[in-house]
């Protein structure tokens, strides 16, 4: 009995997730924000990284949304869409 | 964080497809519905060129919802449908991250028994809640992880953010290839030389 408590206890201890990796993960995100380069290795609240996370999220959604309309107008009046993507095939190659 | 190679590829590859899928209809559909077309066809690119994660997975089955899209979805990606909206075994993690909550709030009231200035108590009480405002807003706009807190969340956000700068970024480059093509810059130079200008952005 006592020793499958041990290998129990042995088991979570080296599945348990420390303070270290979790401030490793927000200093992570915070060096993929905007910011990041005008702040440099400040280091800044958790809630204040979350926060700018979720505006970022935002504003990258609302990128993609402006680039779709502006593909689709594109590919709209183009005649020879079919050529492009041939085009692009062979770039990708 | 620049994208790789082999995510950009397939990525410009699910991209195209879908634009010359929602392409053969175009004529009846209206605008909206054609950039709902393209905005579709990159989403489903970036998840799938990504692919493996929780994000992706709910991504993908939150495109899948409407069942038009899922039929357009599934000619897009061909095999890797089923791939992708497979069930994943990540369920032992919400255990693990159940402790990391419990852990922190421990550690916040401790602090908090231990301060006697009201100010003090004040101030991890409302530290916590901004936190957890957060969390809520950021399950919002990630897909897929409803049912993480915690290093999970934080991973899989970091991973979607990278991923959504990646399709910003190849949907720019595309939309300038078209762009440039299109002035009439296919006829100045040869096939070699902007395939060099391209990938050397």
């Amino acid at each position: 009995m006592s020793s499958r408590r041990a290998r129990s206890r042995q088991s979570t201890s080296s599945s348990r997730i420390t303070d270290e990796q979790i401030n490793d993960l927000v200093s992570k995100l915070q060096a993929v924000l905007p910011e990041a380069h005008i702040r440099g290795a400040e280091r800044v609240s958790a809630a204040k990284v979350l926060q700018e996370t979720c505006n970022y999220i935002r504003s990258l959604h609302r990128e993609v949304d402006d680039l779709s309309e502006r593909l689709t107008e594109l590919l709209a009046t183009t005649e020879a869409s079919s050529a492009q993507a041939a085009i692009i095939r062979s770039l990708l190659m | 964080m620049q994208a790789t190679k082999s995510f950009e590829q397939a990525f410009l590859k699910h991209l195209l497809r879908g634009c010359r899928l929602s392409a053969v209809s175009y004529k009846s559909m209206s605008l909206q519905e054609r950039k709902s077309a393209i905005k579709l066809s990159a989403d489903v690119a970036m998840a799938s060129a990504r692919g493996g994660r929780k994000w992706t997975r709910g991504l993908i089955t939150k495109l899948s919802k409407e069942d038009e899209h899922r039929s357009f979805l599934q000619l897009i990606l061909g095999t890797e449908y089923g791939r992708l909206t497979k069930p994943c075994h990540g369920s032992w993690k919400i255990p693990r991250s159940k402790k990391i909550v419990r852990r922190s709030l421990r550690v916040c009231s401790r602090r908090k028994n231990n301060l006697r200035a009201p100010h003090g108590v004040k101030s991890s009480v409302l530290a916590r809640t901004l936190v957890e405002k957060r969390t809520h807003a950021l399950k919002r706009l990630v897909p897929g992880v409803e049912s993480l807190d915690g290093y999970s969340l934080l991973d899989e956000t970091l991973d979607y953010v990278i991923s959504l700068r990646a399709q910003v970024d190849l949907m720019q480059k595309l939309l300038t290839t078209f762009e440039a093509s299109k002035l009439g810059a296919l006829s100045k130079c040869t096939l070699p030389e902007r395939k060099a200008s391209f990938v050397g952005k």
